[in-house]
């Protein structure tokens, strides 16, 4: 049974063409949704479905007659895909503003991709206080503005009821993490498919499929024990990494992968007014390196963690050119340090074919962790 | 002001404009060092930041983004960026940051010494790169932050949103200030702090426009310099005086047919981009020595903080340059190249800054068309050495005299 899901999650995560052209058959208005977050609550309230957009694996031809080489790949390759019409069909694009690098996107999408409407997401940083969640509600305001003129419809219900689908697919993911921190025989692989598939699919059918793994693995014996390692980044998805992490026998007990654990951390607390709770969500996201906090408690909460879990070490992964995640990444190992964790970092990029650096990194620091 | 302390140091006469302003520039380095030795509190600030709280509530400020161009100018980038990236910061992070972690570690570098700050001004309307740099020199230096977020705005005008935010954050960030150092705002000195920036500003926006004239009156180089005090002191009463030297000294140039671009004029271009503080002198000859005069930049533009009330203040600290959208950042620059006669752009990638290049292709694809000019890029870093080769930059900036003169004989 186990396997049988995990077969299906693979198919969909590697697949996410047939996954959008076959929403749009279905009639279904799909809306991109760029990293790192986005109000998916209240894109899908209004009648699309919100479909991840981080790049992909490709190489870049198109992309660099916008972007100077200094970008990060994902950004220049969810660039390239947009203009090489893998995207077609799509309605719009939502892009925060997180990063530098984010907002140069949105900038250039609209020139490059002019047949799939750009719709700007601003946050703001000061995001606790009220002056802060008065401007998060306008950065949604002006998404609904722009979703409405696409022919979507907002209702405080419809978005109440969204709110509700999303805190429970945040529940199912938070616990499935925790049931894989004890199955070592689920591989890195097979991890990074479950969270991966959740970009690529209504999140209440994702809930269900999830639900379902949970409890079949509930009724199945743990593997045998592994190496285990807590993994930090944006994106963790490369195939060529999952293979070495599951050839070194390595078992990803906790993530603080963007792409993944990040997401689902923080669930809209319960309120009449469906946007403001969607708001106060925003307000109590932390621990990310797109998110200010100048406490930095990723730091903190990456080594708590890794010690909570039993991580024997800290397996930084990073995205080439990604500055936020490259500012953390000193006080990761000081703080790791400290707490005699030992931590590895490699460096990754969405165009890396050669992947034998990280290998011989990683085979380093198994070794390490063994001694 | 970087470029000052490179020269040979022949005597210059103290009523001019060069004198005044690197003196005031000066004078801040100094104040803060002699402030902090007598206990008073000095804050490390972002360079748009805005400067009327600092300014009113008195505060001694060093901008570290201009102490990092210093070091750069006078060579010392790279040894400081070794000295970030030994402790685990990668050579991707913006130059500027790099240099000040470094300098936050080691709290020396005698290119160019500051006071060591009590409190973290950090305002993101430039770039988020601005955000993770404070958090961790926060982090390291065991003070706090005060977090001014600007957001970069998508649409062409700040929206009513974006100004009650920002204006709250403003007296917000004044009242924990005061709290942090039992000091009081003052509406009488902030209305003259106001006056003194915005009498700054006009000085500087109408010096900057003088290379209207053709032959220009100035050498474009000499904005790069500075508007230091434009980012540091426009507040203050000394560069409204400055700037007005500034300007009657280019005015008269003009009426004199002198010009502190010391070759025949016989290009303009515009120049997008931060200067290569550490290659300052070769990239100035390489346009000199081809009689490429530049007559302007964007800079010449950002620091237009003239204002006539509260919001409309803040909303100018959400106009500069990299806080605004492709279009209006292209049409700042349009009415830059057609105000000033421009004949070609060129562009400084700049691999230091994310924000400032992640969208200049394309940007400057339309300016040239738009202003029918021809666009030559070369490849660069503000501060670190290593991100530029002279032999590109010739090359580059040859191709484009060469469109240029082929246009004039067209
Ligand atoms: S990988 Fe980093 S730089 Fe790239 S979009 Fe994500 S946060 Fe920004
Ligand atoms: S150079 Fe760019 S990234 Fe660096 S501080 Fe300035 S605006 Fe920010």
């Amino acid at each position: 049974m186990v396997n049988e899901l995990l077969k299906e999650f693979h198919e969909i995560a590697a697949s996410p063409k047939a996954q959008m052209d076959r929403y749009l058959a279905e009639g279904r208005k799909v809306v991109l949704t760029a990293p790192v977050y986005t109000p998916e609550e209240l894109i899908h309230s209004m009648g699309f479905v919100p479909f991840g957009a981080w790049g992909a694996d490709t190489e870049l031809k198109r992309a660099k007659e916008y972007c100077p080489a200094f970008l990060c790949s994902i950004v220049q390759s969810i660039l390239e895909l947009g203009m090489t019409d893998v995207y077609k069909g799509a309605s719009a694009i939502v892009i925060p503003s997180l990063c530098d690098t984010l907002k140069t996107l949105g900038e250039n999408w609209k020139y490059a991709v002019k047949d799939i409407p750009f719709i700007p997401m601003t946050y703001p940083q000061n995001r606790k206080p009220e002056f802060g969640m008065n401007f998060t509600i306008a950065g949604y305001e002006r998404v609904k503005a722009d979703l409405e003129k696409l022919g979507g419809t907002f209702s405080n219900e419809a978005l109440a009821h969204s709110n509700e689908i999303y805190n429970r697919h945040n529940k199912a993911m938070r616990d499935l993490d925790e049931v894989l921190a004890r199955h070592p025989e689920v591989g890195a692989a097979a991890r990074s498919d479950v969270f991966k598939s959740a970009w690529f699919m209504d999140k209440a059918e994702h809930t269900e499929l999830v639900e379902k793994l949970i409890d079949a693995l509930k009724n199945q014996e743990a593997g045998e024990a592994k190496l285990p390692v807590l993994v930090s980044g944006i994106l963790t998805d490369a195939p060529g990494l999952n293979e070495i992490l599951d050839d070194l026998g390595m078992h990803i007990v906790a993530d603080d992968v963007a792409a993944q654990s990040r997401q689902y951390r923080t669930d809209v607390p319960a309120g009449d007014d469906a946007l403001k709770a969607l708001a106060q969500k925003f307000s109590g996201m932390d621990n990310c390196s797109v998110l200010y906090n100048q406490e930095k408690p990723r730091i903190k909460w990456i080594a708590d963690t890794a010690k909570a879990r039993g991580a024997k070490g800290v397996i930084v992964v990073m995205t080439k050119f990604c500055d936020p995640e490259e500012f953390d990444y000193p006080l990761i190992k000081k703080a790791c340090d400290a707490a005699d964790i030992p931590v590895a970092i490699v460096e990754v990029d969405r165009q890396m074919e050669h992947y034998e650096q990280v290998r011989t990194n990683l085979e380093t620091f198994r070794d390490i962790l063994m001694m | 002001m970087a470029e000052e302390v490179k020269k040979a140091p022949r005597p210059v006469d103290p009523n001019s404009a060069k004198y005044k302003l690197g003196k005031i520039a000066g004078d801040a380095y100094a104040n803060a060092i002699e402030a902090k030795k007598a206990g008073k509190p000095v804050a490390w600030v972002s360079s748009n930041f805005p400067v009327e709280i600092p300014e009113t509530l008195g505060l001694y400020t060093v901008y570290p983004e201009n102490q990092a161009a210093g070091i750069a100018a006078r060579g010392a980038g790279e040894r400081m960026c070794n000295v970030a990236e030994a402790d685990g910061y990668s050579n991707d992070i913006c130059a500027y940051a790099r240099i000040s972690l470094a300098y936050a570690k080691l709290k020396e570098c005698p290119e160019q010494d500051v006071a060591m700050p009590d409190v973290l001004l950090c305002c993101n309307n430039i770039c988020n790169c601005m955000i993770k740099w404070y958090e961790n020199l926060s982090q390291e230096l065991g003070i706090p932050m005060i977090m001014l977020d600007i957001p970069f705005n998508p649409d062409y005008e700040p929206s009513r949103a974006i100004i009650d935010y920002v204006g709250a954050q403003f007296w917000d960030a004044v009242h924990k200030l005061e709290a942090l150092f039992g000091i009081k705002w003052d509406d009488e000195k902030f209305k003259a702090v106001t006056e003194a920036s915005c009498r700054s500003s006009r000085a500087w926006l109408e010096a900057t426009a003088q290379a209207k004239y053709t032959p220009s009156p100035f050498n474009g180089f000499d904005l790069l310099n500075h508007m230091a005090v434009m980012v540091t002191a426009r507040g203050k009463e000394e560069a409204g005086e400055a700037m007005e030297t500034l300007l009657k000294e280019y005015k008269e140039n003009h009426e004199n047919g002198t010009s502190t671009f010391r070759a025949e004029e016989k290009y303009r271009v515009m120049f997008e981009g931060i200067a290569c503080w550490p290659y300052l002198r070769a990239t100035s000859r390489g346009l000199k020595d081809r009689g490429i005069n530049m007559v302007t930049t964007i800079y010449a533009d950002a620091f237009g903080f003239d204002y006539s009330s509260f919001d409309e203040m803040i909303a100018a600290y959400c106009s500069v340059p990299n806080a605004i959208n492709l279009e209006k950042s292209r049409d700042k620059r349009i009415k830059l190249c057609k105000d000033n006669n421009v004949e070609g752009l060129l562009v400084h990638t700049n691999r230091s800054c994310k924000l400032w290049s992640g969208f200049m292709p394309e940007m400057s694809r339309q300016i040239g068309e738009a202003c029918d000019i021809p666009v030559a890029s070369f490849d660069g870093d503000q501060a670190d050495p290593r991100n530029f080769s002279e032999a590109q930059y010739d090359t580059r900036v040859q191709g484009l005299m060469e469109i240029m003169e082929s246009n004039k004989e067209a």
